[in-house]
């Protein structure tokens, strides 16, 4: 076996610890929502490619407004569901959409667009 | 049940609100401190039915809100709060001084609008009006924003407009009694610029023209794409093209050079979506389908760069580019992506059907006038004239006239039901015979149609449990692929054979660009949607997929007799006559129901409704005596009568003969039978029944070819349960269930191991309708039972329950397939990918087809979800 093949299979085990480190195993960052004047959780979420932030604690039976804005006409994104709230929402390129309901499980639940290749996730405590 | 805070309009949970109080008989709960502070400032403020609008249509007085501008509003407040009372028909005056906006409860019999605008013009004051929002096609230059605004505030019964060229959208401040939408288009067109309905106003129309104008965005790119594959193939596959393999291995590298920069373009424009995508989900640490086509043509061109730029590098034979991967693996996705789109769009027919029921234009009568206004621009509180054959424009209450109307389309009653004033109209059902004129209470997004449609919407978009079990694997999938790809490099290029290099790095792009989540993560939404809007096309408004998915596996249905097997009314049913009688059956039952007509009873009401239908007048009845528990007795046309039962033949002492027997087996049917006596002599019998829905029979009939058990649930006694069950062929009979036992009966058949469907009239069965697995409400289309059940069967008839079912299964075969197909597709493609055949049959794949057929995976998806389409029931309706 060649000095370079050798080297080619470390870099598969290295990448592969890579990808499987990246996606799965390191923490993401958590927003932590604050809560507004009016007593509700507000957050902004930007639609781009993905749902910034994504990983959103709340906390449990205070109403949550998500106030979402979509920067893609790419037709992916064009809705937002929490299948565990039994919520959606339509999001119009380039517009405000707010969605606003109180979770009263804590957990962690995701969120996603329709055909699932965006995703977030709201984390109740 | 979700509620608002008054104040701030957010939902909240009742058990978890900051606060509740009471005002005026109303319930008000909050979100928080600051929202209940706003409110026990002014409770009264607060006090409406309609969160949108601010109308409560159940009072006499009429509240409006009008902004007031022009005078310092502090200096004149008591001005303007004299000079509104002393018209006639105007109650409480409220001017918020802060706000600029005035407060009136009037009368709206005495007094109108235009006469309160007229009094607050009066003292020098000027009103706002009605808000709307116009959008204006193609609005680019900055200058002719002012020229529009200008032209809109020239026209008449505008108090303010602006234009604003972000969102393209005019809005504008009217008074609805001196202009309309058409005059406000108008004004935009004199300018040369087309209005449109605002973004925010029209979901459906939006979301059609986003997907028209992403659907011509991602073709041009397809087709630059495809014009740029062009010469990228010629140039890759040179030694079959006449001129060009003739060139020498310079010329070609120079060749190869350019078509290098011609797919930077593709890669960046036509392609951008996926390197954007990739780059902004490799942000959040996830990975999606972006990931892997970016990944792929990206490693493709680089490669391709790297081995002409530096040929030496490379061992013999492995230098030659393959840009042909980058340019048309991009143009078949981005086609396939657009191709997916299309059919998109077909899926959401079912919605556009239910709101082509909406009425278009209304008749609205403003300051004595009538005009034609489009339905968008009706507001709460108008008075609209409805004509024979017309459809009624929104929900509201009848001021006058009366007519019958054909309410099918909403509530599956098929007889037209009869409306006098007061009675409450829904838009979209149709005017048949009178003409008359109603209130408006619910318009827009507030009426019963337009709850419907959200409804319907909100299921489309709910998650069927199995797509849970996709959703878990789709989010492994793609890092999953990345190190199957890495592993495949890393194999050919050890124990490939040669050139390893151009064997390792084609093979593991090839597997990035095979493998497809979106056809997993499409599998269930798009069939869902399909069968969802198909359910609401035969009447069958479906909740959530969770519901859609259990219907599938039922295996006994319950069904609640009275109002569900039945009609829920008892009819007159049978006339016996005694031998010795004197009289017709005609007289008799004219007898009996000119009695009746006196009588409270429930079952009296059958036997005058029977006279009528055969057009028997009535006569004049003295003495009505009412004996409990037994008839009532009383004198019509100078003769005696008894109506009653048994009880009160024997306490008479009057002889049956054979009338008693015949009551017996009239009872054996499941009638309930009135013995008549004229002048102390048996006449005969009157019997009243609830009878069987024409079509229930046949329905159950149905249910039970399916393989489903069919259990009937009563509160009845045995007897006339059983009559019942027997003429519509149920043999499992639950007799003299209290309502309250109901649910615990169909925890009994689930204990039996059964998934049990119960169909009840919605209300009093709300319990069972919770405890079964699938609760069906039926023909309560308008009705709050739709919180209650699963499923709400708008049709009247048991039919819908097997159009249910029949909805379900065909809809979850179809996820089934689209499932399995995406996962068989995956789980072959990327073994094929890596090479796994070419051991044994040096078979090998080419990333073009392995493009080809990742873009045309998740359209076939789509495709196979949209033939569900052509779904039809065995009972069609019609």
């Amino acid at each position: 076996m060649s000095n370079l093949q050798i080297f080619v299979i470390l870099s598969g085990i290295v990448l592969t610890i890579l990808i499987a480190w990246y996606f799965w195993f390191a923490t993401k960052a958590q927003t932590r929502v604050a809560v507004s004047e009016s007593g509700a959780q507000e957050v902004a979420i930007t639609v781009k490619g993905g749902y910034t932030p994504d990983v959103i604690v709340v906390q449990k039976n205070r109403p949550v407004r998500l106030t979402f804005t979509r920067q893609e006409s790419s037709a992916c994104s064009e809705k937002v569901l929490f299948p565990d709230f039994n919520q959606n929402a339509l999001l119009p390129e380039g517009e405000q959409v707010t969605l606003e309901f109180t979770p009263d499980k804590s957990g962690e639940y995701g969120f996603q667009c329709q055909m699932g290749m965006l995703r977030g996730k709201l984390i109740v405590e | 049940m979700k509620l608002h805070d008054p104040v701030c309009g957010m939902e909240i949970e009742p058990q978890s609100a900051f606060a509740k109080r009471e005002h005026m008989g109303q319930t008000f709960n909050f979100c928080s401190q600051s929202c209940l502070d706003q409110f026990d400032n002014d409770p009264h403020n607060y006090v409406m039915t309609s969160a949108t609008t601010g109308f409560n249509p159940e009072r006499t007085l009429t509240r409006i809100e009008l902004p007031v501008s022009g005078l310092p509003l502090k200096e004149h407040s008591t001005h303007l709060d004299s000079a509104l009372r002393a018209l006639d028909g105007v109650g409480d005056v409220k001017v918020n001084v802060t706000a600029n906006r005035l407060e009136v409860q009037y009368d709206a019999q005495k007094v109108d609008v235009s006469r309160l605008v007229g009094a607050v013009k009066s003292i020098g004051f000027q009103i706002g009006g009605a808000n709307v929002k116009i959008g204006i096609e193609n609005l680019r230059c900055a200058s002719c924003v002012k020229s529009i605004e200008d032209e809109l505030k020239a026209t008449q019964g505008v108090l303010n407009a602006t234009v604003n060229i972000a969102t393209q959208e005019a809005t504008v401040d009217y008074l609805p009694q001196k202009t309309t939408l058409s005059q406000l288009n108008a004004a935009i067109e004199t300018w040369g610029y087309k209005p449109r309905p605002a973004l925010s106003d029209a979901p459906v129309d939006q979301q059609e023209e986003a997907h028209a104008r992403e659907y011509r965005r991602l073709m041009n790119k397809f087709w630059f794409a495809t014009a740029i594959s062009v010469p990228v193939l010629a140039t890759a596959y040179y030694q079959f093209v006449p001129f060009l393999k003739n060139l020498n291995m310079d010329t070609l590298r120079l060749l190869w050079g350019v078509t290098a920069l011609l797919t930077l373009p593709v890669m960046f424009w036509s392609g951008s979506d996926f390197f954007t995508g990739a780059w902004a989900s490799f942000k959040h640490r996830s990975a999606n389908m972006n990931t892997l086509i970016a990944l792929g043509t990206g490693a493709a061109w680089l490669y391709s760069t790297f081995a002409i730029l530096f040929p030496s590098v490379f061992p013999e034979g492995t230098s030659e580019p393959f840009y042909d991967v980058v340019s048309v693996v991009i143009a078949l996705v981005v086609l396939g992506q657009a191709l997916e789109l299309r059919a998109k769009g077909q899926s959401s027919s079912a919605i556009k059907k239910l709101l082509g029921l909406q009425a278009k234009t209304a008749r609205v009568i403003r300051d004595g006038k009538e005009m034609d206004l489009p339905v968008e621009e009706v507001l709460v509180g108008d008075v609209i004239q409805v004509r024979p054959g017309e459809k009624i424009p929104v929900d509201g209450v009848i001021v006058e006239g009366s007519s019958a109307v054909d309410e099918s389309m909403l509530t599956g009653e098929s007889l037209p039901s009869s409306k006098k004033m007061g009675d409450e109209v829904i838009g979209a059902t149709i005017n048949k015979t009178g003409a008359f004129k109603f209130r408006t209470t619910k318009v827009g997004k507030d009426t019963a149609l337009a709850q419907i449609v959200k409804m319907v919407q909100d299921a489309q978009n709910s998650k069927a449990p199995i797509a849970r079990l996709a959703d878990t694997v789709s989010g492994y999938f793609v890092p999953v692929v990345m190190i199957l790809a890495v592993w495949t490099f890393v194999t050919w290029f050890v124990v490939g054979p040669q050139p390893q290099l151009v064997y390792a790095l084609v093979t593991s792009v090839t597997v990035l660009i095979i493998a497809c989540p979106c056809a997993l993560g499409l599998a269930t939404p798009m069939s869902l949607m399909v069968g969802i809007g198909k359910g609401a096309e035969n009447g069958i408004l479906i909740r959530s997929g969770e519901a859609l998915q259990t219907a599938r596996a039922l295996n006994t249905v319950v069904l609640d007799k009275t109002g569900t097997i039945t009609k829920g009314k008892p009819e007159l049913t049978d006339i016996v006559i005694s031998e010795q009688s004197s009289v017709t059956s005609d007289q008799l039952l004219k007898l009996a129901a000119s009695v009746e007509k006196v009588s409270e009873h429930p079952l009296a009401q059958a036997i005058v409704e029977g006279a009528q239908a055969r057009k028997l007048e009535l006569a004049e009845v003295k003495d009505f005596d009412a004996i409990p528990g037994h008839g009532v007795s009383a004198k019509v046309e100078g003769r005696n009568i008894l109506i009653g039962n048994l009880k009160l033949m024997n306490r008479e002492k009057i002889a049956l003969g054979s009338l008693e027997e015949q009551s017996k087996s009239i009872a054996d049917d499941g009638k309930t039978p009135m013995f008549i006596a004229l002048d102390g002599k048996a006449a005969g019998i009157i019997a009243v029944a609830d009878t069987v829905k024409e079509d229930s029979a046949e329905a159950i009939k149905v249910l039970q070819g399916m393989g489903i058990e069919v259990v009937m649930i009563t509160g009845d006694n045995r007897r006339t349960a059983e009559a019942i069950a027997r003429r519509v062929g149920v043999t499992r009979v639950l007799a003299e269930v209290l309502p309250e036992d109901k649910a615990n009966n169909i925890q009994l058949l689930q204990a039996e191991g059964k998934k049990v469907a119960m169909v009840g009239d919605g209300i009093n069965d709300a319990p069972a309708l919770a405890q079964a697995d699938v609760g069906l409400a039926i023909g309560t289309g308008t009705d709050v039972a739709i919180e209650a059940s699963d499923i709400t069967l708008i049709k009247g008839s048991l039919k819908g329950v097997v159009t249910a079912i029949e909805v379900s299964r065909a809809t979850m075969k179809n996820i089934y397939q689209n499932l399995v197909g995406a996962f068989i597709y995956n789980t072959l493609g990327v073994p094929v990918a890596m090479g796994l055949l070419f051991p044994f049959f040096g078979l090998l794949l080419n990333p073009l087809i392995a493009g080809a057929a990742m873009a045309f995976s998740s359209v076939t998806v789509v495709g196979n979800a949209n033939r569900l389409r052509g779904f039809k029931p065995k009972f069609s309706v019609k």
